[in-house]
């Protein structure tokens, strides 16, 4: 398994956030994490991404109330639970935040080449970029346009970007169809499947439950912190409560 | 053109000290009030070496700025970095150490004005006003620190790091930013600006211990017009300040008296009009 999560338990204070999760990703699947709002999904992966660790090291600092992590998050056989974001990244771990949230003020090529920021050798993050460009030619197009004055879509084609020139072998993508229209959001999946074929190992958390039961393997069913469902699409959906109450459908 | 050459100059030298505060609060949310403080230390420094020891002006320049930049990274690394995430209490804290510095060199060097000589003499004239070679000096160096300044955040890796913590320092985490290390060179980077102001603006200026609030105050005016955070802002900014305050002191009668207050004024302008700055952006609030 190239990503275990091992009863992970995440609390901020007295809010439990995740609540013993158990699951794994194997090397080569893109499997997704779907839920409620709330389930904790985004926490998931901040977790996993180290963004948890390291604001547990802020609140620390300024006694502003303590995260609790408990379990264990192993990546490609190595420990990461404690490992705060910025060292995750060299890993392999990469993830593709809420919300898209590029550098607004940079220019296109300028977000492209801050998530290249470790790849010391100029060469080879010229071809990765290359690689990006040929997955989205519309950035390529903007090269020198200041990000915050891309569209939605385009700013969420942007924010993959990013994450993929730091080479990950796990990419974690937070909700990339939000706030997207229609036409864009197929476009936004249909890049998502084609970056799965080029290897990548994608864990995918979506709301739009329909479009990502036909794209992942294997799914996991959150809500409140809990694990309540796992399996493939169709077998989900046969469950009638489940659709219901969890999914919304 | 009296006026153009005050506003050049302390538009120049308000652009240095505000970037150099601009740039800290962006990348750490550190609200530098002793920043002015090390441009002092800069200024007597110099003084100290150049005067008293006979260190030729150009060497004493550079160790005032190491001088200060050490002195920096001792306050950032003992005093700022272990409360950085409590605002108000950074905000005490480098008040208190503006004043420690303040003190220091007023028992050290008492309170009397104190002056460093030209690094170069003479002046030629230009439509019957004496510009002072000292001033053009000051201006071109404040140039040449701007276009540096420049390059090394918009041409270097280092810059772009800078830039990507200031603008989501959680997103620059995610690519592997190591965001205290990058506070560190960024507190460096912002003193030694303050410094280098010090350094070039000594030879123009009256040297006390209390030089130090008074560009404060307009530092302070100037990155609140420019939009805090904003380095674009604070040049754009500095410039309109700068010859704001050239204007009225020479257009209005007594309005050497009335300096401070236009600063002030336009601070109190800016928070009621436009919150934000003019290149203000509103920082999204982090979790």
């Amino acid at each position: 398994m190239l990503l275990e999560i091992s009863h992970l338990t995440v609390r901020y204070e007295k809010a439990v956030l995740i609540n013993d999760l158990t699951l794994s990703v194997d090397t080569g699947e893109l499997v997704s994490l779907v839920g409620p709002n709330g389930a904790g999904k985004s926490t998931t992966l901040r977790a996993i991404s180290g963004l948890v660790a390291w604001e547990r090291e802020i609140k620390r600092r300024s006694t502003s109330g303590d995260i609790f992590l408990d379990g264990t998050v192993t990546f490609d056989g190595e420990r990461i639970e404690a490992i705060p974001a910025h060292e995750i990244v060299r890993r392999g771990l990469v993830l593709c935040p809420e919300r898209r949230r590029p550098f607004r003020e940079m220019t296109v090529l300028e977000n492209l080449l801050a998530g290249a920021y470790l790849q010391k050798d100029k060469r080879k993050s010229r071809e990765t970029l290359e690689k990006v460009y040929a997955l989205f030619p519309v950035l390529k197009e903007r090269t020198r346009q200041i990000s915050g004055t891309l569209s939605g879509g385009e700013q969420q084609m942007l924010a993959i970007g990013r994450a993929l020139m730091s080479e990950p072998q796990l990419l974690c993508i937070d909700e990339p169809s939000t706030g997207l229209a229609p036409i864009m959001r197929q476009e936004v999946f249909a890049k998502i499947e084609e970056i799965k074929r080029l290897g990548i190992t994608i864990l995918l958390v979506e709301q739009e439950v329909s479009t990502v039961f036909k794209l992942a393997a294997r799914n996991y069913v959150l809500s409140s912190g809990k694990l309540i469902a796992h399996g493939r699409g169709e077998e989900l959906l046969k469950d009638e409560t489940l659709r219901k109450t969890y999914l919304g459908m | 053109m009296n006026i153009l050459i005050t506003g050049l100059i302390t538009g120049s030298m308000l652009a240095l000290l505000a970037i150099g505060f601009s740039l800290i609060f962006g990348v750490a949310r550190i609200v530098n009030i002793a920043h002015t403080a090390f441009y002092m230390i800069a200024a007597y420094t110099i003084y100290f070496l150049s005067a008293k020891l006979g260190v030729s002006p150009f060497w004493a320049m550079l160790i005032a700025v190491a001088v200060v930049v050490a002195l920096g990274l001792l306050a950032y690394r003992f005093l700022i970095d272990p409360i950085r995430e409590h605002e108000a209490a950074v905000l005490i804290a480098t008040i208190a150490l503006a004043m420690i510095m303040q003190e220091a060199m007023l028992l050290i060097f008492t309170g009397d004005y104190l002056t460093v000589s030209a690094l170069i003499q003479g002046f030629f004239v230009v439509g019957g006003v004496k510009v002072f070679h000292q001033q053009v000096l000051t201006f071109v160096v404040v140039l040449i620190i701007l276009a540096a300044l420049w390059l090394l955040l918009m041409k270097t890796n280092l810059g772009l790091a800078i830039r990507s913590t200031a603008e989501d320092r959680e997103v620059a985490n995610l690519m592997g930013m190591n965001e205290s290390r990058l506070a560190m060179i960024t507190m460096a980077i912002s003193v030694a600006l303050a410094g280098l102001t010090g350094a070039v603006i000594v030879p123009l200026a009256v040297v006390s211990p209390f030089m130090w609030m008074e560009p404060l105050i307009i530092m302070m005016a100037v990155v609140v017009l420019g939009g805090l955070g904003s380095i674009k802002g604070s040049f754009v900014a500095a410039y309109i300040l700068g010859f704001t305050e050239a204007l009225v002191v020479f257009l209005i009668p007594k309005g050497a008296f009335l300096k401070g207050s236009v600063a002030l004024s336009i601070m109190i302008l800016v928070l009621l009009l436009r919150p934000e700055g003019l290149f203000g952006v509103s920082f999204e609030e982090e979790r």
